[in-house]
């Protein structure tokens, strides 16, 4: 990075923080601090949901992701939009009407006391895991990427947020993500931008389409139905749903955001704001990964594309024939596609074209396989994986002064909107929950207020502890998922019984939640069943398990 | 489901507001289709 990356990143993150503290500055009760006064417009909520969503792992992994395995990723979303709607209708005005600070509060009024323990106490784990990873997953890459240790990294991410949202409450975290939902629009389209205008000028925009496509980055949409492929139409549909009917239905990190609204009605439009912008926000992310793995065909990319492993394997003996063969298979694939669009060009692209193009691919992805095996030979590892550092690659090489520092900020402000939000609902479900519920239930409005800063501030202490113990995920952004989906199907079938069945009572409640977090965990253990299925599964077994509970209760007396 | 007392500032009422937000996800998700179609070689 050149010194004016260095003003940007940091005058940008001097900003930030500085106008949270700002709009925070009058929260002087617990329902300021928790839930900023009930005073939030629809729009302010909309982009700080999708602010808390989109973290630093959405662009460095996404990004990273598209790039190796095409844009099916962006199928995850599919379900999105109708759970907002669905929401809208139910959870938004139950949670309004109830008046609660938190989700599992209305548990306890509807079933009962153990039942809300169970509930909070498995969020509190859960998301504890998300958000130090939330922290660790940006921590480690951009460390590498600026030369810093992870930890001067994380301290520095993890202190910036712990003082804005301790100061501030949710006030604070709101109008901050605001303005990050801003800069991260610009970041994206100056990125986006840069990857096809620094293609050769032989190379249109069409011809980078039409290349992204031969290698099949641009198959968005599967229609084949695998329980066992991650991503298609239908797991997007039906597993994408219960997910984001789960996450923001019962998380209590995006329920807080809506409780914040000044009425039903904004909150309602904050959740459709998200039902209409998801996707085509996550279609735009993927599509810059594509569109960067066409610039690579054409301007020739490091063997590995992280830096300092990178520096490690090019110090090997074995190094030079690897590169020599990566070099060969770069200009190879070059001279390959170059054909193909004249061809293209011609109207005269045949089947062996195609077949010639994607072999000069395979020999392509040998080569870095090779060099990947260096890097697992030197550090005594197995299937060392470098797409979390394909993106910030191209962005510290190729992109010009001043946007470099931009988008690193950008990330790092991610992160920090994410982490934010992540330990405002830990300390808000610790307080409410756990502190008001259990140990002193008749304080003062100022001793929940000092409670709650005390709260936000441990767990962004503990978020940082534990970014420091984050290693050994796979691709970040699917462990995140991933722990959120082992969790996620018991909170979403408590609630669905909570809102529907009138019938089944807090003993159904209680031992459905157990039951389908049983099943969940047999599920990701014994079978390889997609983990976006889980949540379908976790659910159905509690309202299974809850309404013959019920039943035979009723019986029973 | 009962209908909100504060309507939605278009289209009336909440449920054409679901029933529009509903359409128009499933003509993105069209588009989409149609997408990976047409660039597939």
């Amino acid at each position: 990075m050149k010194p004016l990356d260095w003003v940007v990143m940091f005058g940008w993150l001097t900003f930030l923080v500085s106008y949270g503290l700002w709009r925070g500055r009058k929260s002087g009760t617990v329902n300021d601090y928790l839930l900023a006064g009930r005073t939030m417009p629809w729009y302010a909520m909309g982009l700080s949901i999708m602010a808390t969503q989109a973290s630093a792992i959405t662009f460095i992994s996404t990004t990273g992701q598209s790039y190796v395995d095409g844009m099916r990723f962006v199928q995850f979303y599919f379900g999105l939009p109708v759970a907002m709607v669905i929401l809208s209708a139910t959870a938004v005005p139950i949670f309004h009407r109830a008046k609660v600070y938190t989700a599992y509060e209305y548990l306890e009024n509807r079933f009962d006391a153990k039942t809300r323990a169970l509930v909070s106490g498995i969020f509190l784990i859960q998301r504890g895991l998300a958000a130090g990873l939330a922290l660790y997953a940006p921590a480690v890459v951009l460390s590498v990427i600026l030369g810093w240790s992870d930890q001067t990294t994380t301290i520095l991410m993890g202190s910036l947020v712990v003082i804005y949202t301790t100061t501030g409450g949710i006030k604070a975290i709101t109008w901050a993500d605001v303005q990050q939902m801003a800069v991260i629009f610009v970041a994206l389209i100056l990125a986006l931008f840069m990857a096809i205008h620094l293609m050769p000028r032989e190379v249109s925009f069409l011809d980078a389409v039409t290349l992204a496509g031969a290698f099949g980055k641009l198959k968005a949409v599967d229609t084949h139905f695998d329980w066992n492929n991650r991503y298609n139409i239908w797991s997007g549909l039906i597993g994408g749903m219960f997910l984001a009917l789960a996450y923001f239905g019962c998380d209590q990190s995006q329920v807080q955001r809506y409780l914040t609204g000044k009425s039903v009605a904004q909150s309602r439009l904050s959740l459709l704001f998200n039902a209409v912008a998801k996707i085509p926000m996550q279609f735009f992310i993927l599509f810059i990964g594509a569109m960067v793995f066409v610039l690579f065909m054409f301007v020739k990319p490091p063997v590995i594309f992280h830096p300092v492993e990178m520096e490690r394997a090019a110090q090997s003996a074995e190094f030079k024939p690897v590169e020599d063969r990566y070099n060969a298979a770069f200009e190879a694939r070059k001279q390959a596609a170059q054909r193909y669009l004249d061809a293209d060009h011609r109207g005269k692209t045949s089947p062996a074209d195609l077949e010639v193009l994607r072999s000069t691919q395979r020999a392509f992805d040998a080569a870095r396989q090779d060099g990947a095996k260096l890097v697992d030979k030197a550090r005594g590892s197995n299937g060392f994986n470098d797409t979390n550092y394909i993106f910030l690659s191209f962005v510290t090489n190729y992109l010009p002064v001043g946007v470099v520092g931009l988008i690193i900020a950008v990330i790092f402000s991610a992160a920090m909107s994410a982490v934010s939000g992540e330990i405002n609902s830990l300390a808000t479900v610790t307080v409410i929950d756990v502190y008001k519920r259990h140990f002193r239930k008749s304080g003062t409005d100022r001793h929940y207020l000092w409670a709650s800063r005390i709260a936000t501030a441990f767990w962004g202490v503990y978020a940082v502890i534990f970014a420091g113990r984050g290693g050994g995920f796979g691709a970040l952004i699917e462990a995140v998922n991933m722990i959120g989906s082992l969790f996620y199907g018991g909170m979403l079938g408590v609630f669905v019984l909570a809102f529907f069945f009138p019938k089944v009572g807090a003993n159904g409640a209680f031992f459905g939640v157990i039951a389908g977090e049983a099943a969940i965990f047999a599920a990701n253990h014994y079978t390889s069943i997609s983990f976006l299925w889980y949540n379908v599964i976790g659910c159905l077994v509690v309202l299974a398990t809850g309404v013959v509970i019920s039943k035979f209760a009723v019986s029973a007396k | 489901m009962n209908e909100p007392s504060e309507p939605p500032p278009f289209l009336g009422t909440w449920k054409r507001v679901y029933t529009v937000v509903l359409i128009y996800v499933a003509l993105l998700i069209s588009a989409l289709y149609v997408f990976s179609v047409v660039t597939a070689p």
